[in-house]
């Protein structure tokens, strides 16, 4: 019994963690930056295929692959926004239509990354074998790379909350999301912070996606489900709350390992009536103001 | 379906818009004596999507409640027509499957009464979710199988089929437009809590508003079906279906109706159009084509044709914003 | 002012696509559509179906998901077979049709539906309304071919499927007359994996599968067969296709203690379970995976040959299979050289290839393009292939023409392991262990 616990509780903890990171790098992206990126996803799968591609061409080390991908998935998310979403607010006069619109302009990306993707790297599965061995507590034999990705999630969730919290760029991107207006007249340059955020956004996706490669196969149409598990969680959490997300990364972790012994094909079922159910006892999300 | 739009015409102040659109859907409904039966096809899943865009943008223009849960009527639409079609005539599962939505977006209405926002849009898209996967699991627990097989149809009868729920929704999305329904619409849209200070009953207007943008893709979703031959919820279910009308409507413009019309026709044509002359680059070309057309039109595809009239009469005001 | 200036460029330049467009799409059509992948086609497309008109040469169309979830199977599967058949048969000058009294080379249209049903059954349409192309290629997978088989049968086109097959087909194939279908599913596969685990006195199974046509057909139909010969099923799992964590399911299968593990899913769920059983030191006697496990491009997953010694998936041919099919895979290997997404499939691409051989020599048997009489020729004759000597038998491959139904990986080789004549080398039961880290 013991151990179907431990169980679940690692596994829970493994998949709800990445969705975590998932989920907080949209809040960024959605909460501050008001851009509904539905090519969130495709970032993960960028992550995803470059430390891949490091991993098995080059033989550097995955670890050191996902170091390399935060600086490389920052700048295209920076510089996206820098540029087509930057040029986009300043053509669209009203907050409305700016959302609307950076929407399609997240669909239209989300065909151009995915379509280049494919003509880069194939449409099939790839994978590589990352720390593939196990040890035992008691009877549970516990995978060495799942708990590897969970080590690695906690430590980048506790760098991005002391970032949040302790630094000056943290503390602007807070006021920026609690109160743009407000920020920009308290000297915040909101262009810049916005763009930041935007490139947080998409490391936190590089992220996720070099620790999913770890840990199972990926292939090139793999963002959009994703996607949609980030948008889920991160109004199940509450718009624009980085807890919110954390802990609705974890909820949906945590479904995912309970529900799987009973029937795994109900996963998806009982994970879509809880998000349901919670969105009618909460409107506002779980930690939404 | 003539008598209804002569009544619309009847109704109209301006004859403009409502003689135009009859003089085009009597256009349409005499084209497969003039072009091919591929056109045919063609112009008939343009048509679905105009649909679709139109009813989107009945509910969602004016409110502003983004609803992403247009594909869960279409996949029940789609699922109606596999389990009725052979028992019945298309027309009859498309009432049928039109009031079904109907009846079901009335009961999601009134349960998401109390979301705003963007909570109402991932309610609906899980909304999507859930269907597939409840549908799936149905399927695969109980009939052992997944996908159904559906009674195909002569394309020329879905045409009209699907040309008469085209007229019926213009007709229903004009008189709307100038009643006092719609305005309360755009009244939620603009302010609720000021709306229902004014006496406006939001709670209904809202459920209403709903259920009919609802009951033509029902029933579209039952037509198209037959032109699939085969579904299972994957299919039925497709997210991207819940997406295609907001994508459509917006890059149309959301403000008008003529907006998602040239939206959805547009875009729906343009797909065609890169699909088969150049797939290898069709989604690239039109990823680029979609960033290009919001950064340059904002106001989408009839605020150019707006603004143009605008600046000709020397109004200075935006009004698409 | 220029921003103006741009946005009604843009707006113009797109009312102008659209009527440019109309007309192409008009009745009196001319312009002839790419051949999108191939240099193959010389002339006009020549839509002209009137026997003994003028023809430049034959159209097969096809429509091919080469974006979307579905675009590894174009881009792996079927799709470099077709790819090579045309250009293969080019350079022989073509296909010899007597109606025209001289040979005519293949012309390929092929368009993307983005993994959409409903785009596909529409470019179907136009491939015949519109296009007017002599023969269809088939789509991916087996519901796309569900749903392409009436569309054929009611414009009288025949149609010999790629990747899909299923049991559903015996029942309806029958109302389509000229749906052929080549590649071999349960209904022989599972008969022989039953022989190998009785020869291996394996007792008792562990039964995974993905909910959906192929996983339900592969579990439902191997329970009965595997009780019936006295294997006990200790478990039977049902997955979903986005399944992101197995772990539950490989501790069950380890409490079980059942010998043999039989996975029926698709790449993405066999190489995650693949991975976690690697992870947690699961090894039993047989690991058999579906879909994916025939696929050369395995072995890179996983980092090299040994990751994959022993394990078992669906087949099943390979080089020492016969002459013919090793002359295949060489041809094929070579013609792919270039391409480093392409690798070779050891269940399906011997038997799609044969599909198209087939189709050719019907075509130059009957000696017409008339589909109804190639139909004819194709139920009624053997053909000859790099399957060896072919038939079809209600129009399913008849199971002696294949080469192997179930493969073992062997020293990097896809060794064929039935019971039989077909076998290349004897199965390996117990599976070694997964290589250590």
């Amino acid at each position: 019994m013991s151990n179907k616990i431990l169980q679940i509780v690692l596994e829970g903890l493994i998949m709800g963690g990445i969705y975590a990171l998932i989920s907080m790098g949209l809040t960024m992206q959605y909460g501050v930056a008001r851009i509904l990126n539905v090519s969130h996803g495709e970032f993960i799968m960028v992550g995803a295929f470059i430390t891949w591609m490091l991993t098995t061409m080059a033989g550097i080390s995955p670890l050191l692959a996902l170091i390399i991908c935060m600086p490389v998935t920052f700048l295209i998310g920076y510089i996206l926004h820098r540029t087509l979403y930057k040029k986009l607010k300043d053509l669209t006069p009203s907050a409305g239509a700016y959302e609307g619109n950076a929407m399609l302009i997240s669909f239209g990306l989300m065909f151009i990354i995915q379509s280049v993707a494919q003509k880069i790297w194939g449409s099939s599965p790839q994978g590589y074998k990352y720390l593939t061995f196990s040890f035992k507590i008691g009877k549970t034999a516990i995978a060495v790379n799942r708990l590897f990705v969970l080590f690695v999630t906690i430590i980048i969730s506790v760098i991005f909350y002391f970032f949040l919290n302790r630094t000056r760029m943290g503390k602007a991107i807070r006021a920026s999301s609690q109160d743009p207006a407000a920020a920009g007249m308290m000297g915040i340059k909101i262009n810049r912070v916005m763009a930041i955020c935007f490139g947080i956004g998409a490391i936190l996706a590089g992220i996720a996606g070099s620790l999913l490669s770890m840990i199972n196969n990926i292939n090139t149409s793999m963002g959009m489900n994703y996607t949609v598990i980030a948008l889920i969680v991160v109004v199940l959490g509450g718009l624009g709350s980085i807890p919110g997300s954390l802990v609705g990364g974890l909820i949906l972790g945590f479904v995912g390992s309970i529900v799987n012994r009973i029937d795994t094909s109900l996963y998806m079922v009982v994970f879509y009536v809880l998000i349901m159910v919670l969105l009618l006892v909460r409107p506002k999300g779980l930690l939404g103001r | 379906m003539n008598t209804n739009i002569s009544r619309g015409r009847l109704n109209a102040k301006k004859i403009a818009p409502p003689g135009l659109s009859l003089l085009a859907l009597i256009l349409l409904s005499l084209l497969p004596i003039f072009v091919t039966d591929y056109t045919i096809i063609k112009i008939n899943s343009i048509i679905s999507f105009v649909i679709i865009a139109v009813s989107w943008s009945i509910f969602s223009g004016p409110t502003g409640y983004i609803s992403l849960s247009t594909a869960a009527f279409y996949g029940l639409g789609m699922y109606a027509s596999a389990i009725l079609g052979n028992h019945l005539p298309l027309p009859l599962v498309m009432v049928i499957s039109g009031i079904a939505s109907f009846i079901i977006a009335l009961i999601i209405g009134v349960i998401t009464l109390r979301l705003r926002g963007v909570y109402f849009t991932i309610f609906t898209f899980g909304l999507v979710e859930l269907l597939r996967n409840l549908i799936l699991w149905l399927e695969i627990k109980f009939s052992g199988t997944r996908g159904r097989f559906v009674p195909s149809v002569d394309f020329q009868q879905v045409f009209y089929c699907i040309l008469g729920t085209l007229a019926i929704i213009l007709l229903i999305s004009y008189l709307i437009k100038r009643s006092r329904f719609g305005l309360a619409l755009i009244g939620i849209g603009e302010s609720e809590d000021a709306a229902a200070h004014i006496g406006i009953n939001t709670t209904l207007v809202k459920v209403l508003g709903f259920s009919i943008s609802s009951f033509a893709v029902g029933a579209v979703g039952a037509a198209m079906a037959t032109r699939t031959n085969y579904i299972d919820p994957g299919i039925a279910f497709n997210m991207l279906m819940s997406f295609m009308p907001v994508l459509m409507a917006i890059f149309g413009g959301m403000s008008t109706i003529p907006g998602p019309i040239i939206g959805a026709a547009v875009f729906a044509y343009l797909e065609e159009l890169l699909i088969t002359k150049v797939p290898e680059y069709f989604m690239i070309i039109f990823g680029a084509i979609m960033i290009i057309a919001i950064l340059f039109l904002p106001n989408g595809l009839t605020g150019i044709a707006g603004k143009l009239f605008k600046r000709r009469k020397g109004a200075g005001k935006n009004a698409n914003t | 002012m220029l921003k103006r200036t741009l946005a009604v460029l843009i707006a113009l330049l797109m009312i102008a696509a659209v009527f440019a467009g109309c007309n192409k799409a008009g009745k009196t059509e001319t312009t002839d559509p790419p051949s999108v992948d191939e240099n193959v086609g010389t002339e006009d497309t020549g839509k002209d179906t009137q026997p003994a008109a003028e023809k430049e040469s034959i159209v097969f169309g096809g429509v091919r998901s080469q974006s979307g979830v579905f675009a590894t199977f174009d881009e792996t599967a079927f799709g470099p077979c077709y790819r090579m058949w045309a250009d293969k048969v080019n350079a022989e000058g073509g296909i010899y049709v007597e109606e025209y009294g001289k040979k005519l080379p293949v012309e390929l249209i092929i368009y993307d539906d983005k993994s959409d049903m409903a785009t596909m059954t529409r470019l179907y349409e136009k491939l015949i309304l519109e296009d007017k192309v002599d023969f269809l290629l088939p789509p991916v997978s087996t519901a796309f071919l569900y749903a392409t088989a009436p569309i054929a049968d009611k414009h009288g086109y025949l149609l010999i499927g790629a990747e899909g097959g299923s049991t559903t087909l015996l029942d309806s194939i029958a109302q389509y007359p000229g749906f052929f279908s080549v590649l071999n599913f349960s209904v022989t596969q599972v008969p022989a994996l039953v022989d190998i685990l009785v020869e291996n006195e394996i007792e008792s199974a562990y039964i995974v599968y993905i909910e959906d046509l192929h996983g339900t057909e592969y579990s439902g139909a191997s329970k009965p067969a595997l009780e019936e010969v006295g294997i006990e099923v200790h478990g039977m799992k049902a997955i979903p296709p986005d399944i992101q964590d197995m772990t539950s399911i490989i501790n069950d299968a380890i409490d079980s203690g059942a010998d043999a593990f039989l996975l029926f899913a698709y790449p993405d769920q066999n190489f995650l379970a693949m991975n976690q059983a690697m992870a947690m030191g699961y090894n039993p006697d047989v690991f058999l995976v579906g879909p994916g496990g025939n696929f050369e491009f395995i072995k890179g997953v996983f980092g090299g040959a040994e990751a994959v010694e022993g394990l078992m998936s669906w087949g099943g041919w390979n080089e020492k299979s016969s002459e013919k099919a090793a002359q295949f895979a060489k041809e094929f290997l070579e013609y792919n050289k270039d391409d480093p997404k392409v690798s070779i499939d050891w269940w399906g691409h011997l038997p799609y290839y044969t599909g198209l051989e087939m189709l050719q020599q019907a075509i130059e048997k009957a000696g017409t393009l008339d589909n109804a009489r190639v139909i004819e020729v194709l139920k009624s004759e053997k053909f000859d292939t790099v399957m060896g000597e072919v038939w079809f038998e209600n129009q399913l491959l008849a199971s002696e023409c294949y080469l192997g139904n179930v493969g073992q990986w062997q020293n990097g080789i896809f060794e064929v392991i039935d019971v039989g004549e077909n076998r290349t080398a004897d199965p390996i039961v117990p599976k070694p262990a997964w290589p250590a880290e």
